[in-house]
């Protein structure tokens, strides 16, 4: 039963790299909606898997898992428009891609051994380097080079302390599984040495992949070059895909009583990347490395509350969800203002506020949110890691962290307002708006906004119980 | 009494030394090719008792490691007809140098760690962390795409190397997926350099620095 959720769509990719154009548009959208159904069930009946010992349902991961599905059915909505209204070669590899893409990140979800976890991730770089080539331009060429070879790479440092844990595994002598599950159970006998070792290579590995500073080089290349909705995925759920390795290596260390030592590791790179992001943000000039950038930012948000522990993991969760959301919607946005533009430098924009007053509403809401407004779900988040570091005397840590939220803001904000409000100049290709904001592609983000406001006032039962249930396990909650 | 495996570890550090001095991409490939080959057979003489199904598993990571990922990265080599230099950043004999250090150093730290299982195989640890670090060596000082492809697949050399020894746990399915993994990523690799050949008429990395802040 748990292997379904991710062989339905890794068969019917496979199929949609023979199919003709008309027919991969709904086939795409159809294996969303199943994916969404599946993820569904799985939600509500938690069986245990056919392989066991490999696949597991955990809380993380559902968590993750129920992401990623939403998020894809929107997105794929949203890309039945995006592909009318853009021209795209061999769009057969797009979709084909998009769908084995969602197969091999709902894999990550389900995995529970730590090599098979290493496979799928491993495997979810290569199923979307083809949706970073997209345009078959020099650009993309160079941003898919640097993904696949940075991201490879790093992924090898992960396979590197995953082999390191089964060292402590040899030499604290214990006989158990290689399951995440397991070893959480017997962390206590591990050597914590070579523990610690194999900790901090998966952080540096899982971590390239994240997006978190110094890593991050690959990320702003392939979120700009990739079309929009493979960008509001990589950004969306990629790269909490990515988190959740480190989450769940970080809840053995916390087993074993060696969080402060991963803690500390965690907030020092979390804060790393929100002062990376904050650099980078000031002078951007383009506004889909801007988005980038942001995510970078969100990344080590999240890294940052899971290191402070306490309230602030469960801040770390709500962020995560919420910045999937909010993010990939704008990601979905800035595909409507490029293709409206045609062109991705901010100052080539302008006046979006009369030109497509609907991508505005959306695009400004998701501003709204990701800079950690009330009422979106990002504000919680943040103010439970900002209250968690207060608690644990992280003093100077929080001090910088408020102040790198504040620089972004700003520079954020200034991008956000030339987009919207300045005058807009023709270019000299007299390039005229080339979009008319259809239906299919404005909901999908109003739907994902108001997903986060919902979930931001009310939060189901089995969602907060879920929640708290993965992040207990690293020593987080609500009190 | 040197230990057979021992005998042909020591030929991986020697062949490391050769890939730093080495300037042509046909004999770097070799150099790749031979240790592949030794990470996979390596397990055949760490006794764990071999099933029938291990048996078969080092003969296809033989197979991957040793041919199949070494001949196509030749392929790509022989279709696209590339310049055959790595266009080095630090020189041959400065690389040379800093590869001495580098077993020396590996040597020494492995001594240290002193890890009990691989007691007996004493240039094991060393050879491993020789390749992985001598792989990001190439990944740095060479512009030349290809050459740093090669030393992608050194590095996983490596980790292979490590990982065997300890991987009496993992079920030869999961080693599979590995190295599926790796294969499908190298294929995609030589894709790629493949179409960087074509736009640019090059695989000079300097030429890969357009997108920056």
């Amino acid at each position: 039963m748990v292997e379904i959720v991710f062989l339905t769509p890794f068969i019917t990719g496979i199929v949609a790299f023979f199919l003709p154009k008309a027919m991969g548009r709904q086939v795409l959208v159809g294996t969303g909606a199943i994916h969404l159904i599946l993820s569904l069930l799985l939600w509500m009946n938690r069986p245990e898997a056919i392989l066991n010992g490999y696949f597991a349902v955990t809380p993380e991961g559902l968590l993750s898992l129920l992401v990623i599905s939403l998020l894809f059915f929107l997105i794929s909505v949203y890309t039945m428009g995006y592909l009318k209204a853009s021209e795209i070669q061999s769009e057969n590899i797009f979709i084909g891609s998009m769908i084995l893409f969602l197969s091999t990140m709902t894999m990550v979800t389900l995995s529970d051994h730590i090599m098979v976890f290493w496979i799928a991730i491993e495997a979810t770089t290569l199923a979307s380097a083809p949706l970073i080539y997209t345009h078959r331009s020099s650009a993309s060429l160079e941003a898919t080079w640097k993904y696949v070879l940075i991201c490879s790479v790093g992924i090898a440092m992960a396979l590197l302390g995953s082999v390191l844990i089964t060292l402590s595994l040899e030499i604290g002598n214990v006989d158990v599984p290689l399951s995440f599950s397991a070893l959480t159970q017997v962390a206590a006998k591990l050597d914590p040495l070579w523990l610690k070792a194999g900790f901090v290579f998966i952080l540096v590995g899982y971590g390239t992949k994240m997006g978190l500073a110094p890593m991050h080089t690959w990320l702003p290349d392939a979120h700009s070059e990739a079309p929009s909705p493979a960008s509001a995925l990589l950004s969306g759920v990629l790269l909490n895909c990515a988190y959740l390795g480190i989450f769940k290596t970080h809840k053995i260390m916390y087993a074993a009583g060696l969080s402060d030592f991963s803690g500390t590791i965690l907030v020092a790179f979390g804060l790393m990347s929100i002062l990376a992001a904050a650099t980078f943000i000031l002078k951007q000039n383009e506004y889909k490395r801007m988005l980038a950038y942001s995510s970078i930012e969100n990344m080590g948000i999240i890294a940052f509350g899971t290191g402070i522990g306490g309230i602030a993991v469960y801040g770390a969760v709500i962020c995560m969800i919420h910045h999937s959301l909010i993010k990939s919607s704008l990601f979905l946005s800035s595909g409507n203002i490029l293709l409206g533009y045609g062109d991705r430098m901010i100052h080539r924009t302008g006046d979006m506020v009369s030109r497509m007053p609907k991508t505005f509403v959306a695009f400004f809401a998701g501003f709204a949110g990701i800079s950690g407004f009330p009422p979106f779900g990002i504000f919680i988040g943040e103010l439970f890691i900002i209250v968690g570091a207060f608690r644990t005397g992280h003093y100077i840590a929080a001090g910088i962290f408020i102040l790198s939220l504040c620089f972004i803001f700003a520079g954020f904000a200034n991008q956000v307002m030339k987009i919207s409000f300045d005058d807009f100049k023709q270019g000299d290709s007299g390039k005229t708006m080339g979009l008319t904001e259809k239906a299919g592609m404005v909901w999908p983000q109003y739907i994902l906004l108001l997903t986060s406001l919902m979930l931001c006032f009310f939060i189901p039962d089995t969602l907060y119980q879920t929640i708290v249930d993965a992040v207990t396990a690293i020593g987080g909650g609500l009190k | 009494m040197m230990h057979p495996v021992d005998t042909i570890l020591s030929l991986v550090l020697l062949s490391v030394l050769f890939s730093f001095g080495s300037s042509r991409l046909p004999g770097l490939i070799l150099v790749v090719g031979f240790q592949g080959i030794v990470a996979s057979i390596v397990p055949f003489f760490i006794g764990h008792g071999m099933s029938a199904g291990g048996v078969i598993f080092t003969f296809v990571t033989l197979a991957v490691r040793g041919i199949i990922i070494p001949m196509s990265i030749y392929w790509v080599i022989k279709k696209v007809a590339i310049r055959r230099e790595v266009e080095p950043i630090i020189g041959y004999h400065a690389s040379i140098f800093c590869g001495l250090g580098l077993i020396v150093a590996a040597t020494f730290i492995s001594r240290q760690l002193n890890i009990p299982t691989i007691s007996d195989y004493t240039l094991l640890f060393p050879a491993a962390i020789a390749l992985l670090v001598s792989g990001m060596f190439l990944l740095m000082a060479r512009r030349n795409a290809i050459a740093m492809v090669l030393g992608y697949i050194m590095m996983e050399n490596g980790i292979y190397l490590i990982g065997t020894t300890f991987s009496v746990r993992a079920r030869h399915i999961v080693e599979f997926g590995i190295l599926l993994d790796v294969l499908a990523g190298v294929m995609i690799m030589a894709i790629i350099l493949q179409n960087i050949k074509q736009t640019f008429d090059d695989v000079d990395t300097a030429l890969l620095r357009t997108l920056k802040d």
